[in-house]
């Protein structure tokens, strides 16, 4: 422990970057902002810039539920339950300022209010679903691991069954909600500037698939920054600590109660971002956005991409969001229209989760860890032995009660 | 676990994959599709836009071979021919989920040879897709999604030809309260857009038309048990119970009611209209159920025996679901318009902004006896066919009530 | 409202459950022996109901077995009990390879990995498994023949009971008390116990812990198909999807009793079948759900380990 505590320290506090890194690092930033424009000049590619943009939403969601699950090591199954919240509330409260603000009677100031009616709700609706998390997580905090999955399972199913029911009149139930009908701000201007090389087939037009990816990559930047500086907090070595033991790491001052409020009103905040940016590039909001299902991918994109490490969570977002579509999206590219037979393409685009369920098991076997672990978590203590590991488990309720996880009555 | 073991856990895994692979490969040998030579006519694409893999897939699935069946025969009329142009067909799943759907729409998109599109069932899917459409110049007609707000966004491109709620629930009510006579009604709907909308429609006309609403419960399109809701609809003693959904979980309603004890009938709109009903219900709890379609019944129109007939030709092993005939006349609309449009600025043209536009205006000014009946669209992009047949099922299949 | 309607309420609630308290079974015996959350148990109940299907429609085709066999199987008394005994053991035993298999295959390369790993892998598991009877089997829902003959019996003013509603609960009681004998008074039921509370221990004590792990895996996967057979005789339908309500509903059950506990899966079961059935009759089938999220919710916060979760724990 002692040793690992060290490295720990010494991880934080590294910032030096080698410079294969930095060149890697200009790589990548380069093909973030430059890929897209590429794809959307040509029009057969252009689909992927949508695709790219969905992803974006994914990663969002998976840095946000990264801090549940990978920081504070709670396992949450109804994360949509706050994209939902951001969502609704975009739409809601959304559609509410742009009335408001309709009445301005300034034609250049209504215009802009109008316009940017969704940087407004970004905030709001981040708000909204963070004060959420709060009020899932107070009542539901000594719940240990797995109890707790199955209660926010409920919880994100609540959420969408009050809103298939209309709940206070609010979500016109299965009808669904058109997002606040506004051009967002600065398209107009973006789109101008046409850039067209007919010799190779390129048109480029600013669309509204590119805005909102670059929308998503900017929210992006800022959850990672954001979490990169929580995982070096104080809160985010007390998440470390009780995720680790929780009865030691209370036994040293750790505040388990805050420390679990925390994390789940952070890792909501996020899901409320993507709520938003989700009601805006889709137009429309409705029940069957929400399902169980999204919450499932979300956990697996964590899991699967590396618990606690943000290229990890990345690049699984983008594998479990983007396969199944990149399999269809090259498959029934107009590209190949002469290589692959229609009914073969439509075939293949049909066995795309088939293919999807065996990687899912084989990259779990592969790597367990996830794709890109995430080196503190790789830095604690792996106990071999199953007791140790069940004891690291139990929760401060359970020793305050008496209770011992390890034990079932079989 | 060891190397040893890993190579071995990795060569089972890859074996399966195999299989998948070689099964896929078969399984897309013996679809045949529905495509033809000739000298170089230009190959026009039309998108279809339907669940495949997950949510409504039986319906979805419908929805395709109707649209396939549209393109084949198409491709084989003088019209076509003449006009040297060749119909393909690239299916999008979305999955019945709007994410998945507006992912489609802009594959679709990406197609510079795709003009149209079939599509989509679920009106979650539809609303926001159709602006990806309106974006792109493709028209779209959809076969299935009833939702109001679909064509009331002033999108010009955008079509159907099933009829919306407002039409089918109250001339539904108009029918039990009339023909049937039937006072008391218990109501269901399954949380879907189509089946609250239905629901809330017959709701409305049946109490204007001075029955009475007993109950009104929601269930979800996926629920299979519905013994509570039975035992609660028994207590209330109805005459009729008017379920506002699709059949998959209509049939187990019809069912348990039956079982239940409330032998009253039960009623529907055009997702009830399926021969998978009244399998699924069973043929003697289904007897007596009722569902309005739209159009007049498939044996009334000549065109309509013979899409019988070619589908039981084309897909010996399928029953003919809701919404394959309305599939395959809105694939017809489209392919009706990219034909006119190719009149109008050569058949080389249609993919062009131009011919995009003149695709747009002939499905507008559509005129076309389908086989679900007379099809032209108005103002809004709404199918001004009106007619609804009211059905029954009687000894095991669905026949024209006659009073 | 009247009795006779709560009656009715409760014996579809008590039917219900008793098809959750099956599955549950199945999520809280991995539970317990592995800590893991098997997300594809309930593709275990899809599985079963399709094989039984099968077995029953093969069983009952002229063509395949002969029309006097058929004859005797479904119109005699001896007949219809040996028809659904072969229908069960087939589904089961089939089943409960599947089990082991992916156990085998998916979950035992990870049973050193993280806690959440075997997770994905079993949600991987169970879309593989859908897709896979969606594209190999049929879309479309099958309807599952009535062959059991159906007879309502009253029981109290309006209230009855069918006599398959009275055979799925006679059933369930005897697997219920059969599993409970097997796991508290056999040789190998100790071994499972004495795995589940420290599997190393068990091993280090002669336990051949593997056996153990593909017996639960075994065992829990044949419950979840006979489960499934029910669902298809009770309903009159099977379907590709079928199994993720269920599942979900008996996961929830699963905790409701306090998982890692096989009686508490069993009340959790009851309980939760009966919670659903008297919120969809006297509130709304709309949020019933929702009524059952809450209780569980309200478990939880009174009792964090389940009903039965805590109140068995004996401190070593």
């Amino acid at each position: 422990m002692g040793g690992s505590k060290m490295d720990i320290r010494t991880n934080v506090q590294s910032g030096s970057w080698s410079r294969g890194k930095i060149a890697l690092a200009v790589l990548l930033g380069v093909l973030v902002v430059f890929a897209p424009v590429l794809l959307q000049g040509f029009q057969t590619m252009s689909f992927f810039v949508r695709v790219l943009g969905i992803i974006g939403i994914y990663v969002l969601l998976a840095l946000g539920l990264n801090i549940v699950v990978g920081y504070a090591g709670l396992l949450d199954l109804g994360y949509v339950a706050f994209y939902a919240m951001g969502a609704y509330a975009a739409v809601i409260l959304g559609e509410k300022f742009v009335a408001v603000v309709q009445t301005i009677s300034n034609v250049g100031l209504r215009d802009f209010l109008v316009s940017s009616q969704f940087l407004v709700m970004l905030p709001v609706a981040a708000i909204i679903a963070a004060l959420t998390g709060l009020a899932l997580g107070t009542p539901v905090l000594r719940l240990r691991g797995d109890y707790l999955a199955i209660v926010t399972l409920g919880f994100g199913e609540i959420i969408r069954i009050l809103a298939t029911n209309d709940f206070l009149g609010l979500t016109k139930g299965a009808y669904g909600m058109m997002a606040p009908i506004a051009q967002p701000l600065g398209l107009a201007q973006l789109q101008l500037l046409p850039i067209a090389i007919p010799a190779i087939g390129f048109n480029f037009i600013f669309s509204v698939n590119l805005y909102w990816y670059y929308i998503v990559v900017l929210l992006i930047i800022l959850a990672v920054f954001v979490v990169r500086r929580l995982d070096n907090s104080r809160l985010g070595r007390a998440w470390v600590a009780m995720r680790e033991d929780e009865v030691a790491a209370s036994s040293v001052g750790v505040n388990i109660m805050t420390s679990k409020l925390w994390a789940f009103a952070l890792g909501a905040l996020w899901g409320g971002l993507a709520g938003v940016v989700f009601a805006n590039a889709q137009g429309f909001v409705s029940p069957e956005s929400f399902t169980f299902m999204e919450s499932v991918f979300i956990v697996t994109m964590v899991v699967l991409g590396g618990m606690g490490s943000i290229p990890g969570v990345i690049v699984g977002a983008a594998l479990i969001a983007g396969i199944p579509e990149m399999i269809r999206g090259v498959a029934q590219s107009p590209l190949l229209a002469g290589v692959i037979d229609p009914t073969l393409a439509s075939a293949i685009s049909g066995y795309r989760y088939l293919v999807f369920g065996l990687l899912m098991v084989i990259m779990m076997a592969v790597r367990p860890q996830g794709m890109i672990p995430s080196t503190r978590r790789a830095q604690e203590l792996h106990p071999e032995d199953e007791k140790v590991l069940e004891e690291e488990d139990q929760s401060l309720w359970d020793l305050k009660h008496g209770a011992d996880r390890s034990e079932h009555d079989l | 676990m060891s190397m040893g073991k890993f190579k071995k856990y990795l060569s089972v895994v890859a074996v399966l994959a195999a299989v998948a692979l070689v099964v896929t490969g078969c399984g897309a040998s013996t679809t045949g599709g529905g495509t033809t030579g000739g000298t170089a006519p230009v190959s026009i694409t039309i998108g279809i836009g339907a669940p495949i893999t997950q949510g409504a897939t039986a319906l979805g699935l419908g929805m395709e071979r109707g649209a396939k069946l549209a393109i084949a025969d198409m491709n084989k009329s003088p019209e076509a021919k003449a006009a040297g142009i060749t119909f393909t067909s690239t299916t999008g799943d979305d999955q019945g989920d709007p994410k998945t759907g507006v992912n489609v729409a802009n594959q679709f998109a990406s197609n510079p040879n795709l003009v149209g599109v079939m599509g989509h069932l679920n009106s979650g899917v539809s609303i926001p897709s159709s602006a990806v459409y309106s974006r792109a110049n493709i028209v779209m007609v959809s076969p299935a999604s009833t939702n109001p707000q679909l064509t009331l966004q002033g999108l010009k491109n955008v079509f159907r030809v099933c009829t919306i709620d407002s039409v089918q629930g109250p001339a539904a009510a108009d029918r039990a309260t009339g023909d049937l006579g039937k006072k008391a009604v218990f109501i269901v709907d399954d949380s879907t857009p189509y089946g609250t909308g239905l629901a809330d429609e017959f709701g409305k006309e049946f109490t204007a038309k001075g029955g009475k609403v007993l109950g009104r419960e929601k269930t979800g399109d996926k629920d299979t048990d519905f013994k509570a809701l039975v035992t609660k609809i028994k207590a209330t003693n109805p005459d009729l119970v008017y379920y506002g959904g699709v059949y998959n979980a209509g049939a187990l309603l019809s069912k348990q009611l039956k079982d239940g004890g409330v032998k009253v009938p039960m009623m529907g709109g055009d997702g009830l209209y399926d021969g998978q009903y009244i399998k699924l219900a069973g043929a003697a709890n289904a007897e007596g159920d009722f569902a309005t379609s739209v159009g007049l019944p498939l044996a009334q129109l000549p065109a309509g025996e013979k899409f019988t007939t070619e589908f039981k030709a084309a897909y010996p092993n399928d029953e003919i679901a809701a919404y394959d005939a309305y599939s395959y006349d809105a694939a017809t609309v489209i392919m009706k318009g990219v034909l006119a449009a190719a009149g109008k600025v050569t058949a080389a043209k249609v993919t062009s902004p131009e011919g995009r536009a003149a695709v747009i205006a002939a499905v507008a000014a559509t005129n076309y006896e389908g086989i679900t009946g007379a099809i032209a669209f108005d103002a809004n992009g709404d199918t001004t066919n009106k007619a609804i047949t009211l059905y029954v099922v009687k000894g095991g299949v669905w026949i024209p009530y006659v009073k | 409202m009247a009795l006779s309607t709560l009656i009715q309420q409760m014996v579809n609630g008590v039917t219900l459950g008793g098809m959750y308290a099956l599955i549950a079974l199945g999520y809280t015996l991995v539970y317990g022996i592995m800590l893991m959350i098997n997300f594809a148990h309930s593709e275990m109940f899809m599985a079963g109901a399709y094989v039984g299907l099968f077995t029953l429609t093969g069983l009952t085709n002229p063509k395949l077995v002969g029309s006097g066999a058929v004859a005797f199987l479904t119109k005699n008394g001896i007949g219809l009990v040996l028809l659904f005994t072969i229908v069960f053991l087939v589904a089961g035993i089939a089943v409960g390879l599947l089990g082991v298999v992916i156990e085998r295959t998916a979950y035992r390369p990870l049973r050193n990995a993280p806690r959440l790993a075997p997770l994905i892998s079993a949600i991987g598991v169970s879309i593989f498994l859908q897709n896979a009877v969606l594209l190999w089997v049929d879309s479309k829902a099958l309807p599952f023949p009535q062959v059991f003959p159906v007879i309502d019996l009253k029981i109290y003013g309006n209230a009855s009971i069918s006599t398959l509603q009275i055979f799925i609960l006679v059933s369930v009681v005897l697997i219920l008390i059969v599993l409970d004998t097997f796991v508290g008074k056999t040789r190998i039921g100790k071994a499972m116990r004495a795995t589940s509370q420290d599997r190393d221990a068990a091993g280090l004590m002669g336990v051949n812990i593997n056996t153990v792990i593909a017996l639960a895996f075994f065992i829990g996967p044949a419950l979840g198909a006979v489960a499934g057979i029910f669902n298809g005789m009770y309903y009159g339908t099977v379907n590709w999807n079928m199994g993720f309500l269920p599942g979900i509903k008996s996961f929830t059950a699963a905790v409701i009793g306090g998982i890692g506990n096989l009686r508490g899966a069993m009340l959790g079961g009851f309980v939760l079948g009966i919670i659903e059935s008297l919120a969809a009759g006297f509130l709304s089938t709309g949020y019933k759900d929702v009524v059952a999220f809450v209780i569980l919710i309200l478990v939880l916060i009174f009792r964090p380990g389940g009903l039965l979760g805590e109140s068995v724990v004996e401190k070593v």
